[in-house]
């Protein structure tokens, strides 16, 4: 079953100087449980489709449909609604609210959903544990290590229950280990509990764990690879 | 709803020292405005207190033509019933009749133009209580001989006694003042010169055919207790008013210009100086809650009910100390705005750099789900709860500060009391206690974090979360 089929996708900037195609004419669907890598030289356009899949950034021309819904259908506030329940968010970095511990920024996302508190109880434990983080609970961001904060933020991307979870460059901050370990720990979230994973990166190794490898150049799609 | 007061709360530590800076600058900003407020209002309340207590009365009801043209002519007369029924209104704490007209006084040899105010001594002692005003001391050449003659007191007193030569006094403290007494030199000297210097005078007596006549105007006559004065004018419709009275008191009035120009008669006895049948110039009140006044004012406008008479307030009546209050309040006021507007830039940055620090943050959190008008919620409250620190820090220390100089009003010293003694005041200067003014200023500071959250609250509607996390 398809969780997102894109068709045409145009994305054009108008720079004031110049024009900026950053995404031309790109067909895509994604599975559920994909484990895809969106790679390409810098300025390909990889934020750019990820930005609009995940509603951050409309196309200028093209379709997105998300399990039956077209995105362009949707106004300002019904986005905002959009993302919180269909999509995990895993930025390269600042994912954290800075005041809330580990356990508070995984159950916030939650609570905007409006879950009742025992299971969102339940739910965050769980979930960090399932990340490796059983034990720091009750530590701040500021208190974790760069692995640690984005394995939190996988694990809040993962608590509003998502139909995929987008990732723009998760470890580009990250050193080999952390690294290795946060891809892991995606890897096995998604074999265990079939979550789709959509994410970006320039690292070789990250892209060595990807199931799916989507090549852009030029906001084209050149090449999508799928391994065993 | 609790997720945001936590988060706003924790966000408020995040800069421990930014937020006691703002902090402290509300504080600051609302003690200094509070303090001000209460010593301003204080002041006026006091001095409206001791110049319309002393004479003028808070109302005052007139025959509807004396406003404008105040002779006698336009008086009035107002029946026991009348009075009754003013008296009756729940506001009005003592009424007084009173007739003042212009004569010319002459001693024979001295004369000048002075007031005359026919008084019921009675009536009057619950409105303006001259007789506490009635000089009990003076500084006379004799007394002053006597005293170095004697070697009553130390010659550093006598000199200093000397400065304050001819002066007259109602009572000790206002000589402990001018002689700089310590508490024990007062004990030491002041029972010498109540000997030495005591004046015989005395009040009106209901009936009383002699005349009360105020100090510095008995000096410029060189007239004093027992001597006569001959007073000349014109009676009711034209009369001529002619009489010789003998002087009962000498009298300290707290205000200067009073104290050169007046001269008190019981009213029977200016009924017979002027020719008149009972009528009055004024009818004098005195309020029990004197921020009561415009609605007394109305309402007894009611009561009195026909176009015979008319009531006027203070302000209308001495408009002088009004404009002189005003003046002070505005310059008072005009502190106060740039007080403000200092601390409102202070707010106002505070807001910017952390809605500029945490654009990112806000970024995530629009882009993952969070509604915007949620996150203004958050940095709302965590301005509401930054003024609350400040206005709780400022309330707490405010309020003895503001019990203390109520209860125990500043006593000046030196130039700047007698500066006030001269005025007719009281050197004191008491804070005002929780009259509205304090509500104000803590409304103000609310106010001021509403405006100073209004941009950054607009600049989270329009943040482009991807710009944000981006940048
Ligand atoms: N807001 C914008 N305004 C104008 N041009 C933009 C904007 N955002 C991106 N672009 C341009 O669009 C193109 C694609 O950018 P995009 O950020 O999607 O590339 P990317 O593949 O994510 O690159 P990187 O690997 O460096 O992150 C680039 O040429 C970029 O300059
Ligand atoms: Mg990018």
């Amino acid at each position: 079953m398809s969780v997102i089929e894109i068709k045409n996708l145009v994305k054009i900037y108008n720079g004031s100087a110049v024009q900026v195609t950053a995404v031309n004419g790109v067909d895509l669907t994604i599975e559920e449980g994909e484990f895809t890598a969106i790679v390409g030289p810098s300025g390909s356009g990889k934020t750019t489709l990820l930005n609009m899949i995940g509603g951050l950034d409309s196309p200028t021309s093209g379709t997105i449909v998300v399990d039956n819904t077209d995105l362009s259908t949707l106004n300002k506030k019904q986005l905002v609604d959009y993302r919180l329940h269909n999509i995990g968010f895993v930025f390269q970095a600042y994912n954290l609210i800075p005041v809330l511990t580990a356990k508070e920024n995984v159950s916030f996302i939650m609570e905007l959903q409006g879950t009742k508190k025992d299971i969102l109880t339940q739910r965050t434990k769980n979930i960090l544990e399932n990340v490796g983080l059983g034990d720091r609970l009750n530590s701040r961001p500021n208190q974790l290590s760069g692995g640690q904060q984005q394995r939190v933020a996988v694990a809040r991307a993962l608590a509003s229950k998502p139909k995929f979870v987008i990732a723009d460059e998760p470890t580009a901050n990250l050193d080999s280990k952390s690294t290795e370990n946060l891809l892991d720990i995606m890897e096995e979230l998604n074999r265990k509990e079939n979550i789709t994973f959509i994410f970006s990166t320039h690292d070789q190794r990250v892209v060595k764990k990807a199931r799916r490898v989507i090549v852009l150049e030029d906001g084209k799609i050149v090449k999508d690879e799928r391994r065993k | 709803m609790k997720d945001i007061i936590k988060i706003a709360w924790r966000n408020l530590w995040r800069n421990k020292r930014r937020t006691l800076i703002t902090a402290s600058s509300i504080f600051f900003a609302l003690f200094f405005a509070i303090f001000m407020r209460s010593f301003q209002l204080g002041t006026y309340g006091y001095m409206i207190e001791q110049s319309i207590e002393s004479y003028t009365g808070y109302l005052q009801i007139q025959n509807p033509d004396y406003f404008d043209d105040p002779t006698i002519d336009n008086s009035f007369n107002i029946s026991d019933e009348m009075i009754d029924r003013v008296k009756n209104h729940e506001n009005i704490k003592a009424v007084a009749p009173r007739v003042e007209t212009f004569a010319l006084a002459s001693t024979g040899t001295n004369s000048k133009g002075v007031m005359v105010s026919g008084i019921d001594p009675v009536a009057e002692a619950e409105v303006s209580n001259p007789e506490h005003r009635v000089v009990k001391y003076r500084f006379t050449e004799e007394a002053i001989k006597q005293l170095k003659n004697d070697n009553a007191l130390p010659p550093e007193i006598n000199k200093k006694i000397e400065t304050f030569k001819y002066n007259s006094y109602s009572s000790t403290a206002k000589i402990e003042l001018d002689l700089d007494f310590e508490n024990s030199d007062a004990e030491k000297y002041i029972p010498v010169i109540e000997k030495y210097c005591r004046f015989e005078s005395n009040y009106l007596s209901p009936n009383d055919d002699g005349v009360l006549i105020a100090d510095r105007l008995s000096r410029y006559l060189k007239i004093s207790v027992g001597d006569s004065l001959i007073l000349m004018g014109q009676g009711y419709h034209g009369v001529s008013a002619a009489g010789i009275y003998p002087v009962r008191g000498i009298i300290k009035m707290a205000s200067p210009d009073l104290d050169n120009k007046i001269i008190y008669m019981s009213l029977p006895q200016i009924n017979n100086f002027l020719g008149l049948n009972n009528q009055i110039t004024s009818m004098v009140i005195n309020l029990r809650d004197k921020d009561e006044m415009f609605e007394t004012q109305n309402e007894l406008k009611k009561i009195i009910g026909n176009d015979k008479y008319v009531v006027k307030n203070w302000e209308e009546i001495s408009p002088t100390l009004k404009q002189q209050i005003q003046s002070d309040n505005v310059s008072g006021q005009v502190f106060i705005f740039i007080l403000y507007v200092i601390v409102f830039f202070g707010i106002f940055g505070t807001v910017i750099m952390m809605v500029a620090e945490r654009k990112r943050e806000f970024g995530v959190m629009v882009a993952i789900g969070m509604k915007r008008k949620k996150l203004s919620m958050i940095l709302s409250a965590e301005m509401l709860f930054l003024s609350i620190l400040g206005v709780l820090a400022g309330i707490i220390v405010t309020i003895p500060v503001l019990l203390y100089g109520h209860y125990y009003p500043l006593e000046l010293t030196g130039n700047m009391a007698r500066m006030m003694e001269d005025m007719g005041f009281d050197p004191i200067m008491p804070l005002a206690l929780f009259e509205p003014y304090f509500f104000m200023q803590i409304l103000i500071v609310f106010i001021m974090i509403i405006l100073a959250c209004l941009v950054p609250v607009r600049s989270i509607q329009k943040l482009d979360a991807i710009k944000a996390i981006h940048a």
